[in-house]
């Protein structure tokens, strides 16, 4: 009898699982980020703006690689449901705030697929998600960044919060 | 159910209310639920034992409206569509579950023999 499973998929249901799972949050990243990037555009920071509208740009891709890798392995990839985004912000530091902490979660979900990559032996998945590991190590870098932006430049100043934007669309430039 | 003599070798799984062989030939798996036979490629499978196995029997247990007594299960290009019962899921979920369960110890089975043959080699 034809092992029909193996020869259908190379996924293991459970790495499939937490896969899904990755591109949900990568795609939910994304509408993050793009409501940032809208935000940020409608109180003036410009520059910014353009910054987050990028990030957005790149979590989609993020989100793209996971679910045609899922395909590509004879997996099952799930369109991930739109969830509700938050549309205000209570200041420009706390849209930066709330990005880092999207970026640790994105980080620990990573993480958690390669653990189970590893229990289930799956070197291919591994290595696949390497680029992730690489890829969140600067997200998350950039994401301090703006933060410790916040830090040197007071946004009270004549100039502060002009000079912020300005600064924080440079960074990972 | 009884099972055709033909597929006697290819079955997976078999209960009072139907069974499901696998077809090495097309590469895919039939399922007999109820006299209504379907064929599926894995995937397909897959995804079909996962919609039913996501319904949520409990839910259509305590509501007590006339269309909470059935629920249209629908697979890819309509191969199986039909209003089933509580009871009809359950068992369903039985055939299924059980169908999954024969297709992946059958993969197991043939990594650990490829094993041993592997280690005759050596």
């Amino acid at each position: 009898m034809k092992d029909l499973l193996r020869r259908n998929t190379a996924l293991n249901e459970g790495v499939e699982k937490l896969l899904n799972l990755q591109s949900k949050i990568e795609c939910d990243a994304s509408t993050k980020y793009l409501a940032m990037a809208a935000w940020l555009d409608r109180n003036g920071y410009v520059e910014t703006a353009e910054y987050m509208y990028k990030q957005s740009e790149e979590e989609r891709e993020h989100f793209l690689k996971v679910f045609k890798y899922i395909t590509e392995m004879g997996g099952i990839a799930i369109t991930p449901d739109v969830s509700k985004v938050q549309q205000e912000f209570e200041s420009f530091r706390d849209v930066f705030e709330i990005a880092l902490q999207n970026e640790i979660t994105v980080t620990n979900a990573v993480n958690k697929v390669i653990a189970k990559c590893r229990l289930e032996n799956d070197y291919a998945t591994e290595e696949f998600m390497m680029w992730y590991v690489k890829e969140q190590r600067e997200e998350e870098k950039n994401a301090r960044r703006a933060l410790e932006l916040f830090d040197l430049i007071d946004e009270d100043s004549a100039c502060g919060k002009f000079e912020l934007d300005k600064q924080i669309a440079k960074i990972g430039v | 159910m009884a099972v055709n003599n033909n597929f006697k070798n290819d079955i997976l799984f078999e209960s009072k209310n139907g069974y499901s062989y696998q077809c090495d030939k097309t590469n895919s798996i039939i399922i007999n639920f109820s006299g209504i036979t379907s064929k599926y490629k894995v995937q397909d499978f897959l995804i079909f034992q996962r919609k039913v196995n996501s319904v949520d029997i409990l839910d259509m247990l305590y509501d007590l409206s006339d269309k909470c007594d059935f629920k249209l299960i629908e697979t890819t290009q309509k191969k199986f569509s039909r209003n089933l019962t509580i009871c009809e899921i359950v068992q369903l979920r039985e055939l299924l579950n059980g169908t999954k369960f024969a297709l992946v110890l059958n993969s197991m089975l043939n990594e650990v023999l490829s094993d041993v043959a592997v280690s005759y080699l050596d």
